[in-house]
């Protein structure tokens, strides 16, 4: 079932720009992505992907600019969207010395989540064998696995991902194609983010980014093929 | 969950992290101790002089080794942007500011059981007034208690601030050594009190390191979601 939100979209921006020491990274972008749907942002490095992203997760504030996600203002409401929404990157927010349960468990009470579905949510990673091992021992490709436990344990309203295939195996892929295919059966919202190599079949929609702002991606630039 | 319960776990999971990396037992207990040793050896073998110097070695020793635990509770945090994960998170940022104090706290009253019994013995603390007294223990114990709140509310605070600073080593205590000073000047003159057997007389400078504990932890709880911010 899709939700509906205040103003009638999942995310709603207006202009917005973000420079970093007055070096412009996002630059007036204006964004609709309708409640459940699933949209690939494609570009190369550097084209401002990663902060636009961060900047709908409300880990970056924008320097000029407004918006809405779930209904709620970018600037105003934050901690309602940061309730709904979880971010997966490269940085994977982990502890390296707790193990891969605990940081489960941790991610569990600071979102308010039960901390009795962590197990679970490590099994369907792929990371049960490793539950009670600490993280520090982890290749970066079990971080990942562990980073998208978390967002498999939270189960939020609006799902994004940055460059989620970096670094995993084909197991690993077909892990992010489950979860980006759940949510999208379950009227979530997922944004992905890639220079390349996604499937595009999973996503309803692609856009593309290029110097800091947002184009319509072309026919070709939407049929991909999947990553090797 | 409620305050407290998040609170909770913020605190759990930094002595968890202590407790496996060993930071406040592998770096900042040897630190202090050292420190003490030195500044022992520097006084020379003057009994009177040692004790008299007593109380303002303990503290400056407990102050400086309490700079490096305040590195150690962030160190964690650096890594892999796990701050950005506190950020993001639907938790109260004053839970989390008080979780890691309290983990701060608990970490620097264990190493300063150590830190008391090794300047007793260096200095001979114990022996000047014959203050061992019940009523003497406690006001040593509140005064170390009063003033390390204190101390962890403000490394928590600023240690956040920091965080994104490029010379953070530098800039960390630079900027908290200046506002721990009356915590440093209440601790001495409470605890000389206590050690010349005076201890009934420590009560306003107690009051001193309440107010900062009041202000330091009142301003963390406020101000420290804004400091998590971009």
């Amino acid at each position: 079932m899709t939700i509906v939100y205040k103003g009638g979209a999942a995310i709603r921006l207006r202009g917005v720009s973000r420079a970093f020491d007055l070096v412009p990274a996002v630059r007036r972008v204006d964004l609709d992505v309708a409640a459940g749907e699933v949209v690939l942002i494609r570009g190369p490095n550097g084209a401002g992907k990663s902060t636009l992203l961060r900047i709908v997760a409300t880990a970056l504030s924008p320097t000029a600019g407004a918006g809405q996600v779930l209904g709620f203002d970018l600037l105003s409401e934050r901690d309602e969207i940061r309730r709904r929404t979880e971010l997966v990157s490269h940085r994977t927010r982990l502890y390296e010395d707790l193990t891969a349960l605990e940081n489960l468990r941790f991610a569990a009470a600071i979102h308010g989540v039960d901390p009795g579905r962590a197990p679970d949510a490590l099994e369907r990673v792929g990371l049960a064998h490793v539950a009670r091992e600490r993280v520090r021992g982890f290749s970066q490709g079990m971080r990942q696995r562990l980073a998208l436990a978390r967002a498999v344990l939270r189960r939020p309203e609006l799902l994004l991902l940055d460059e989620p295939y970096a670094g995993l195996d084909r197991e690993a892929q077909e892990l992010v194609d489950d979860l980006v295919t759940g949510a999208r059966s379950e009227g979530r919202t997922v944004v992905v983010v890639t220079h390349g190599g996604t499937r595009a079949d999973l996503a309803s929609r692609a856009v593309v980014m290029r110097g800091g702002r947002l184009h319509s991606a072309t026919p070709a630039e939407v049929a991909l093929v999947r990553r090797a | 969950m409620s305050f407290l319960q998040q609170a909770l776990a913020v605190a759990a999971k930094d002595l968890r992290i202590e407790l496996r990396g060993r930071y406040a037992a592998g770096v900042v207990l040897p630190f202090a101790c050292t420190q003490l040793i030195a500044f022992g050896l520097s006084l020379g073998p003057g009994r009177t002089l040692l004790q008299a110097t007593a109380p303002a070695l303990l503290w400056l020793a407990v102050l400086f080794a309490a700079v490096l635990a305040f590195r150690g509770a962030y160190e964690a945090e650096g890594e892999d942007g796990a701050l950005e994960g506190l950020l993001l998170a639907s938790v109260d940022k004053a839970a989390v500011f008080v979780g890691k104090a309290a983990a701060v706290v608990v970490q620097l009253l264990a190493l300063e059981v150590v830190v008391v019994m090794l300047t007793a013995v260096l200095f001979g603390v114990v022996s000047a007034g014959g203050a061992v007294g019940l009523a003497a223990a406690l006001e040593l114990v509140a005064a170390m208690t009063l003033g390390t709140v204190g101390l962890a509310a403000l490394g928590s605070l600023f240690g956040v601030l920091t965080e994104a600073a490029r010379a953070r080593e530098a800039v960390f205590p630079l900027l908290i050594l200046p506002l721990t000073t009356p915590v440093l000047v209440a601790g001495v003159r409470a605890t000389a009190l206590v050690q010349a057997g005076h201890p009934e007389d420590a009560a306003s400078w107690l009051g001193l390191l309440l107010v900062f504990d009041v202000v330091f932890l009142s301003a963390g709880a406020l101000l420290f979601g804004h400091l998590l911010e971009d």
